[in-house]
């Protein structure tokens, strides 16, 4: 009982921190570095749902931020629809396309579904760039979509300092993981988890295998989505070799797999370790040596892979019971 | 009453012919055994008629329904459970989290599931290993762990595909009681082994079988005296019993 409520402290203590660092950091070049890394962190935790507890690597998840990005944005920028209900347009439009890849593809096994998902992500990509005019719809090709900063707001989601976009990304990100948690202890997490670890035997048990794998999809597609709509309002500006790219699917994947794939901390950890990385080596080496981060993510992978192959979190969570059971006993 | 039923079954698998017309049935609360030389066809009829396969040519009906091509998660929840010859435990997962799995398959709700897993893990004496990684388990674990899965989709039927394979003496006399425990309780119970002390002790009929057919039908004492059955099968030794 003592380790529940030091481990509800400990959780009360961590949501403070985060709610109240705004107060702290007032310096705007490192509140950007964090709302990155919660976004990260997110989009992550979205594609854990079907990378992680389905236990199949999507590597093409950059696709379903474009078709958030592009949706919300075309949507306001044309129509003058608020960028929160062009968020929820996007989700839906990105399940039915996740559906649609999902529905041949979850039965590949292994290499063959992550190849597929890279190959739609591409695709997707140099559409988008050749297509300055999709029937009425303005996607303007290779040179992107700028969102002009005039109306500030709420209902515009779009705001002159970083701390709302801060908020707004912390809240997502908490939403996403109290989500995955509720999951994880529900009949479709078992369901993925038993499916992706032994299909055979988990059919054997009356999981309907592909059925589970589809609805993990439908989600983390839909979640992944909403995501790309706030990059674009964060950064009022997208091209698709910005959002659409192979980098960023897989950025998401090295986050999971470093942090630990299945698991509710693990995509928050990784992304807690790399994302500064991949900021510091930008702001360091982006002149000389860009692309350093990814070199320096390929070497902490093969590492990880070797010495702990079920991510970061696994060390850290059972040092993490280790110390609750310590403190619960001296208090 | 007959559960299972199963008339002229084939399965082909290329230029193969795994089984031959195949035809058995099972009464309702009996134990029937399957046994027969390595390659015979016994896991495949299995696969079958758990809807692992489709079968080539010929009718399987369970509880009065023609089950041909149904797909195994719906016979699961139908009342058809299986257990694997090569166990398939989700290994980075408790014992208590693999008969969870299993009976989601009569009920949503996650502590209605885990008290009827804890329920079964009670059954089978296996209480003091629930939090234990299935990864971690001893093969005779592993093999109850496959029971245990299987028993927790509330079976009228179960297939038990090689349960005591690797045992040592008292754990397959263990095994023995669970499974005449099990038909106790009113599950049906369709095996295939291939220590005859247990297969001998449990069943009440064997049907045996070589290159997938038929070649003898009868209770435990009437197979051992079969003489096609000792010539393909037991060998000399058994003659005598």
């Amino acid at each position: 009982m003592r380790q529940n409520q030091i481990h509800t402290a400990v959780t009360i203590g961590l949501l403070l921190v985060a709610f109240g660092l705004p107060l702290i950091v007032r310096s705007a070049t490192y509140l950007h570095i964090l709302v990155l890394l919660y976004l990260y962190a997110y989009l992550t935790t979205s594609w854990n749902l079907v990378g992680g507890f389905a236990g199949v690597l999507p590597l093409g998840h950059a696709a379903f931020v474009g078709i958030g990005a592009y949706t919300s944005t075309v949507l306001s920028l044309q129509y003058g629809i608020s960028p929160w209900l062009g968020m929820i347009v996007g989700g839906i439009l990105a399940t039915i396309v996740g559906v649609l890849i999902g529905l041949p593809t979850l039965k590949m096994r292994g290499a063959y579904f992550a190849l597929a998902t890279i190959a739609f992500a591409e695709g997707l990509r140099v559409m988008v760039e050749n297509i300055d005019y999709l029937g009425p719809l303005k996607l303007n090709g290779p040179r992107g979509l700028q969102i002009p900063p005039m109306n500030t707001g709420f209902t515009h989601f779009m705001f002159a300092s970083k701390q709302p976009y801060y908020y707004i990304i912390l809240i997502l990100l908490i939403g996403v993981l109290v989500l995955t948690y509720l999951i994880s202890r529900s009949k479709l997490g078992y369901y993925l988890n038993a499916g992706g670890e032994e299909p055979e035997a988990a059919m054997a048990l009356g999981v309907n295998v592909a059925r589970a794998k589809l609805a993990a999809m439908a989600m983390s597609s839909f979640l992944t989505a909403l995501a790309g709509t706030f990059y674009a309002q964060f950064t009022l500006y997208i091209h698709p070799k910005s959002i659409i790219s192979l980098d960023l699917s897989f950025e998401i994947a090295f986050i999971a797999l470093i942090g630990g794939r299945g698991s509710i901390a693990g995509p928050v950890l990784g992304a807690l370790l790399l994302r500064p990385v991949s900021d510091f080596s930008r702001i360091y080496f982006g002149d000389t040596l860009p692309g350093m981060h990814l070199i320096i993510f390929g070497t902490v992978l093969i590492l990880v892979m070797l010495y702990q192959p079920r991510g970061l979190q696994e060390p850290l969570t059972r040092a993490y019971a280790k110390l609750l059971a310590r403190w619960a006993k001296n208090p | 009453m007959e559960i299972l039923k199963v008339t002229d079954l084939t399965k082909d698998f290329g230029g193969l012919r795994a089984v031959d017309k195949l035809s058995l049935s099972i009464e309702k609360g009996q134990i029937l055994g399957l046994i027969g030389p390595n390659g015979a066809g016994k896991s495949t009829a299995f696969n079958c008629i758990a809807g692992v396969y489709p079968p080539t040519a010929g009718t399987i009906t369970f509880g009065g329904q023609k089950i041909n091509g149904k797909k195994p998660w719906d016979l699961c929840k139908s009342g058809l459970a299986r257990t694997f010859q090569i166990v398939k435990p989700f290994a980075s997962k408790s014992v208590l989290y693999n008969v969870t799995v299993g009976s989601f398959a009569t009920t949503n709700r996650r502590d209605a599931a885990e008290a009827k897993a804890l329920e079964i893990i009670e059954e089978l004496n296996f209480a003091d290993k629930k939090e234990v990684l299935a990864g971690n388990l001893t093969i005779a674990d592993r093999k109850r762990l496959e029971i245990a899965r299987a028993l927790a989709t509330q079976p009228r039927l179960l297939l038990l595909d090689e349960v005591m394979a690797g045992l040592r003496p008292s754990e397959v006399d263990e095994m023995v009681q669970i499974i005449k425990h099990l038909r106790d309780n009113g599950v049906t119970i369709f095996v295939i082994e291939h220590i005859m002390r247990a297969i001998m002790a449990l069943s009440d009929r064997i049907v045996v079988i070589q290159f997938g057919k038929k070649i003898a039908e009868g209770t435990p004492s009437q197979i051992a005296s079969d003489e096609n059955v000792i010539k393909a099968y037991l060998g000399e030794d058994y003659a005598v019993a």
